[in-house]
């Protein structure tokens, strides 16, 4: 038993909290995203593997600076209680808009293939129901339920089977038929779908051996990162260059190349297993902007996860065009490499102000 | 005489007594008392006054007819008193006079009072004998192989049924009175050097702060010390079985055993423990582990097959290939009602069967039973109200839903079905999968005396995976389970 409540995650919670958060409706449409790369895409989640190992240091290092305190804490500590709390309420909006921005993705996905005739305003309430659920057990109870999801979720790679079989491997030699531009472009959309390790900033101040996060941290990034890889490979084999870059959400239709006597449309169980990766991602995100209000309010209330949760349902559920809404969504996005590069800021602030904050 | 030498001894010490408590004992005092005892049972008409002449003087004996056998009260009492006293203060115990709810509390006890009118004595016998049921075998957890007995009604009784398969000192049984009005008596049973300290103080501070009138049977006292009482789910482990109740006393858990009551009730347990018959360690580890896989996987399956039913149907008729969808369309023509009306409709009828058949006469249960099961389910396909198909899936997940040796549990898993089957007919697949997910983030934020319930899905110890869903060969099994945090390795 653990004499200090916080410290709640063992090493293999924080495997799988990293990994599990990383894993969302992203990795549906990773090849579609780096599909300017051609062929050459299926060794790029590689590349994604190597450029998170790094930009996971600085945050490690931040946050082991200052052991008790999660990003929330650390801004108010080195940039003063003003800037840091508008510094605050500004990463807590834009978790809000990033989770909106999932739910949506994944909304659209369940509606035009599992509920063709229903409206989703519905069943997007029932999902939130559900995620709160998760959120008020505590980080815990959301690492315990990622550890499950990836079990559950697993046997999907069976599934890829048959899409191996029909698939040519010769698509898979590298051959470097892309230009600087392109591997940019293909960059911008396609690190998003591994976003999520940069929680670890959060959620650090209840990791029990904080000496090895990092180790473990780095664990969960690469099996993420892996899986990445065979959706990625397997996708390349399958898919001619042209599908590749106009066949949206192409993961999916890999399952359909599967052919059982008993199911056809494996891709319907899928993408509705899918919801507990989404489901994970969601509630990591969530429980972080519950954190963020509780920090900036300076005090500890469940009630702060059901006001995010309705800001969630009305961002959602808004009377917007659908253009209006993925320019919105595409923003909150994108503003998530500024929550990358920001411990590398909070790191130069932290060694110019190190004397005055620690007296 | 031995009996003079007792009292004057007793006298003696109690003089001792008298210079630091100046309240003396006298023949006017126990008449007084006796009266005061009168006054006090005037409506307990079992509550028998007897004066017999002896040796010593006259002896008033007072005892409740109903708890005390005439056989014991001859034996222990009568014959002692006619002809060898001494034997009476080998066996008494002296009580102070003063001291009127102990009088009353021994009384209702079964215990005998003693009045040695001429010495001032009150004495008492524990002479409770309330006839018992014989040690009989199971009905309710019956297995093939290994021992056959089971717990009765009698706290003392079972104690030493769990006592003659532990013949060892530091198996520790601490017996309390619970029960604001009933004052049952309940019996902790764990091996000190095995069991836990921190388990074993939790319990016993959830056991202080029961304030509950009376306890009928031990499942009422698992409701209020369970961790988490609103969930659908049994977190403590409880049968009539000794064999399975020992095993889980050597294994470093906490059994509670309540008089009154069949089944004793073992503490943490995990969701796994659930899925575990003791009879798997009689049996081979293929057959075993058959059964086990057989019952874990078939509590999803119960929970999932008639769920599944109403959202290929309502939602994803493109999932099912067109031969089956063929086959389940022309068995459903005749149908008018929605699927999830016709599965809700079918499931409450299983319900009543299963509740009618429990709640009437043997002799009539199996009559009304074949009624139910084959007139109501051919007669209700041939008039078209639900298709047969359904009917096959609606009995094997009843079936399935009667495997988990624990009864709670398969009540349980019949309870959880009926969320599913909703939340099928409003999202189909993407509503069943939704529920899993609170299932099983419920599941996993259950504790079981404050040990997480899903071990070893949460891992404590590798170890726990030799004897989970797959039991391995018997001598693999030598260490204990990672939920119990047993001191002994």
């Amino acid at each position: 038993m653990n004499v200090d409540k916080r410290k709640q995650l063992n090493g293999y919670h924080v495997v799988f909290l990293v990994q599990n958060v990383m894993i969302g409706t992203g990795m549906l449409s990773l090849p579609q995203d780096l599909s300017s790369m051609g062929y050459s895409l299926a060794l790029y989640p590689l590349l994604f593997g190597v450029v998170a190992s790094l930009n996971l240091w600085p945050m490690i290092w931040i946050n082991s600076q200052y052991k008790n305190e999660d990003v929330f804490g650390i801004n108010e500590k080195l940039l003063g209680k003003w800037i840091g709390k508008s510094i605050n309420l500004f990463i807590v909006l834009h978790l809000t808009f990033f989770i909106a921005g999932i739910i949506d993705d994944y909304m659209n996905l369940i509606q035009t293939t599992a509920l063709p005739e229903q409206s989703t305003t519905i069943p997007i309430l029932f999902f939130l129901l559900v995620a709160i659920y998760i959120v008020s057990g505590g980080i815990k109870s959301i690492a315990r339920f990622c550890i499950m999801a990836f079990f559950l979720t697993m046997p999907l790679l069976y599934f890829l089977r048959w899409a191996i079989e029909k698939g040519d491997i010769s698509h898979l030699f590298p051959i470097f038929n892309f230009n600087g531009s392109q591997a940019l472009e293909a960059f911008r959309k396609g690190y998003l779908s591994i976003l999520g390790y940069e929680l670890i900033m959060v959620y650090f101040p209840y990791i029990a051996n904080q000496k090895k996060a990092y180790k473990h941290a780095l664990i969960g990034v690469w099996i993420s990162i892996v899986l990445c890889f065979i959706v990625t490979a397997v996708s390349v084999m399958y898919y001619s260059e042209w599908q590749l870059e106009h066949v949206t959400y192409s993961v999916l239709h890999l399952f359909k190349a599967g052919e059982l006597t008993y199911i056809e449309r494996i891709d319907i169980i899928g993408i509705t297993i899918w919801v507990f990766l989404v489901l994970t991602t969601i509630t990591g995100y969530l429980w972080c902007a519950k954190k963020g209000i509780d920090s900036f309010r300076s005090k500890n209330k469940a009630s702060h996860v059901y006001v995010i949760t309705i800001a969630i349902y009305l961002i959602v559920l808004m009377p917007l065009s659908k253009e209006v809404k993925e320019k919105l969504f595409e923003v909150a996005f994108h503003t998530s490499y500024f929550m990358l590069c920001w411990p590398i800021l909070l790191i130069v602030i932290h060694l110019l102000r190190k004397k005055q904050v620690q007296t | 005489m031995k009996f003079k030498k007792f009292i004057r001894a007793i006298k003696s010490s109690e003089n001792d007594k008298a210079s630091s408590n100046t309240k003396q004992v006298n023949g006017a005092d126990i008449e007084e008392t006796i009266e005061l005892i009168k006054k006090n049972t005037t409506q307990i008409n079992d509550v028998v006054f007897k004066k017999i002449p002896t040796n010593e003087g006259i002896v008033t004996i007072v005892y409740s007819n109903s708890l005390v056998e005439k056989m014991t009260m001859q034996v222990m009492v009568l014959i002692p008193l006619a002809n060898h006293l001494n034997q009476i203060h080998q066996v008494s115990e002296k009580i102070d006079p003063a001291d009127k709810t102990e009088i009353i509390s021994k009384l209702m006890g079964g215990q005998t009072l003693l009045y040695f009118h001429d010495n001032s004595l009150l004495l008492s016998i524990d002479t409770y004998s309330a006839s018992t049921r014989a040690i009989t075998n199971t009905e309710t957890e019956s297995t093939v192989i290994g021992p056959q007995d089971a717990f009765t009604e009698s706290l003392q009784v079972n104690i030493s049924l769990v006592k003659r398969r532990i013949k060892n000192p530091m198996l520790k049984n601490e017996n309390r009175i619970i029960g604001t009005e009933s004052n049952t008596e309940i019996s902790l049973l764990y091996v000190e050097d095995i069991v836990n300290k921190e388990n074993l103080e939790m319990l016993k501070n959830r056991l202080d702060k029961v304030n509950y009138p009376s306890f009928p049977d031990v499942s009422i006292l698992k409701q209020l010390i369970e961790d988490n009482p609103l969930s659908p789910f049994p977190q403590y482990y409880m049968s009539v079985r000794p064999d399975s109740i020992v095993h889980y006393i050597l294994d470093g858990r906490i059994a509670i055993l309540m008089d009154n009551s069949q089944a004793a009730i073992v503490c943490p347990t995990s969701f796994m423990d659930m899925f575990i018959s003791v009879e798997d360690y009689y049996n081979r580890w293929t057959t075993a582990t058959l059964l086990r896989m057989l019952r874990f996987f078939g509590f999803f399956l119960t929970i999932m097959i008639t769920p599944m039913y109403v959202s290929a149907l309502t939602f994803h008729p493109e999932i099912l290939p067109y031969e089956l969808l063929l086959n389940l369309q022309e068995s459903r023509s005749k149908v008018p009602f929605p699927p999830l009306i016709e599965v809700l409709f079918i499931e409450l009828i299983i319900e009543v069967l299963r509740e009618a058949g429990s709640r009437m006469p043997a002799k009539v249960g199996q009559t009304i039973g074949i009624v139910g099961g084959i007139v109501i389910g051919t007669a209700a396909v041939e008039a078209g109200l639900i298709s047969n198909i359904l009917i096959v899936l609606v009995a094997t997940s009843a079936l399935l839903s009667f495997l988990p040796p624990i009864f709670l549990m398969s009540n349980t898993s019949r309870f959880v079905r009926y969320i599913f089957i909703l939340s099928a007919g409003l999202f189909g697949l993407f509503g069943q999968m939704l529920a899993l997910a609170w299932l099983l983030a419920h599941l996993l934020n259950l504790s079981s005396l404050g040990t997480p319930f899903m071990t070893p899905v949460i891992p404590r110890k590798a170890g726990d995976l030799l004897d989970g869903i797959i039991r391995f060969p018997t001598a693999f099994l030598k260490g204990r389970s990672g939920i119990s945090r047993s001191k002994k390795k």
